[in-house]
């Protein structure tokens, strides 16, 4: 039978790596999901929470942005999906107050700038940590239901 | 004059054993951190060739959209040259090695009518190419013992802004690379327009060139990938950059501890001898003295 195998892999480190049944994460282009046999494909991965569905029920990332390429592993009837992520965590690593604590401290510089429209690199900055203590926090609230 | 030379021998070889100290830890602080940061390039080797093979997948898969990423340009009128160096000195000749690889090729590039733009990474390095009244257009300083993926996003995005403008024609990194434990060499490479990871004639097990799926259409995937990849040879520089520091830094330092070690060892014969001699200086003179006044009876 063909196997998928997903590499969840960041600059620091590799993050995850083993057998899976299914990939499900999303792209520019919308959700997708990767199974077994799947055609290669190269393709980007925006900041969402990224799932793999395995034997022992699915894992969970916040991926804040990133690629992915699958296409044949070395052996046979297996099926490599690698994900390249600048950022990402497992959610079950995810510290919770301190995101809490980055998406407030964001939202009050957010609203500090607001009287300041010149600021757009500041603005964006703290747009991009919003968006990414918020992924983180939504990434953390998904993981109760994760079968164990 | 008796004692007065052994006094000062002994506080030189005082002085000389703190040295040797000092250096002894650096020493051993350099060798924990060699293994550390070797660890870190392995696990950066992943994502860094992962990232190469879809770079070659969608280049590959586009060769027109590809061109503009890829082409040779035809007339280089500006250059970004980025060179990476340390924030610490005691290194050996780790920083001057590879900033005066980057004075050369500033250098060169000027004499050739291209105008070069310099991103130096080191707090040694803005201080060198000043004193060389080289202009420095970005400097980033603070990591470069512990590089992180978020600092050469930094310097990576300062890299690429003047080239996605159209601003610049060329990226060149200089750099150290890290090939083992015993070997590091400063090489100098052009990151952009990319230069493709392989002959694309690989016969790697993805035999299905060509076949290849792109999410987005691989136009617009080609020209957000160019950021991520320079992203990813900067870390993999700067990850190379450290382990080549802390390498270089270790040498150097056990070096000055042997130099310690061979002064001090011969700072105290010196002393030995002066301090022989000035217990022989004394007995002649009691024993002069006793002879005197044995002769006066």
């Amino acid at each position: 039978m063909a196997t998928l195998r997903v590499e969840v892999v960041t600059p620091e480190r590799a993050l995850w790596s083993g057998l899976a049944i299914a990939l499900m994460a999303r792209s520019s282009e919308g959700e997708f999901t990767i199974l077994p046999e799947h055609t290669p494909t190269v393709g980007d991965i925006v900041p969402e929470v990224l799932r793999v569905a395995t034997d022992e029920g699915e894992i969970r990332f916040a991926v804040h942005g990133g690629y992915f390429q699958v296409g044949p592993d070395r052996e046979d009837n297996v099926t490599l999906a690698t994900v390249l992520a600048g950022v990402a965590e497992l959610t079950t690593e995810i510290d919770v107050e301190r995101a809490q604590a980055a998406k407030e401290a964001a939202e009050a510089t957010l609203s500090a700038l607001s009287s300041n429209p010149d600021d757009h690199a500041g603005a964006a900055l703290a747009r991009a940590a919003l968006a990414r203590a918020e992924l983180r926090l939504r990434a953390a609230s998904a993981r109760r239901d994760v079968v164990q | 004059m008796a004692g007065g030379q052994e006094r000062i021998l002994r506080q030189r070889i005082k002085s000389v054993n703190n040295t040797r100290k000092i250096t002894k830890a650096m020493e051993l602080i350099a060798a924990s951190q060699i293994g550390r940061s070797q660890a870190r390039i392995v696990a950066n080797r992943l994502y860094h060739d992962g990232m190469r093979r879809i770079i070659l997948e969608a280049a590959l898969g586009d060769p027109a959209g590809a061109k503009s990423l890829l082409a040779e340009p035809e007339r280089v009128t500006a250059a970004v040259v980025v060179v990476i160096a340390g924030d610490r000195g005691l290194s050996g000749a780790y920083n001057s090695s590879v900033l005066r690889a980057g004075e050369r090729l500033v250098i060169q590039r000027r004499s050739q009518g291209t105008a070069v733009r310099l991103i130096v990474v080191g707090k040694k390095a803005p201080g060198f190419f000043r004193f060389r009244g080289i202009d420095v257009a970005a400097s980033f300083t603070g990591f470069s013992d512990r590089p992180t993926f978020s600092d050469a996003r930094e310097v990576a995005a300062a890299a690429a802004a003047p080239f996605i403008d159209g601003e610049v024609q060329e990226v060149v990194l200089v750099s150290t690379a890290f090939l083992s434990a015993a070997t590091q060499s400063v090489t100098t490479r052009r990151l952009l327009p990319l230069t493709l990871p392989e002959a694309p004639a690989v016969s790697e097990p993805t035999g299905l060139k060509g076949y290849t799926e792109f999410e987005p259409e691989v136009e617009k995937l080609l020209t957000y990938l160019a950021p991520r990849a320079l992203e990813s040879e900067i870390f993999t520089a700067l990850l190379e950059g450290a382990a080549s520091f802390h390498t270089s830094q270790q040498r150097a330092m056990a070096a000055a501890s042997d130099n310690a070690d061979e002064l001090s060892l011969t700072l105290t014969r010196i002393m030995n001898r002066a301090r022989q001699d000035s217990i022989t200086t004394e007995i002649m003179e009691i024993v002069g003295g006793a002879e005197a006044l044995r002769a006066r009876k």
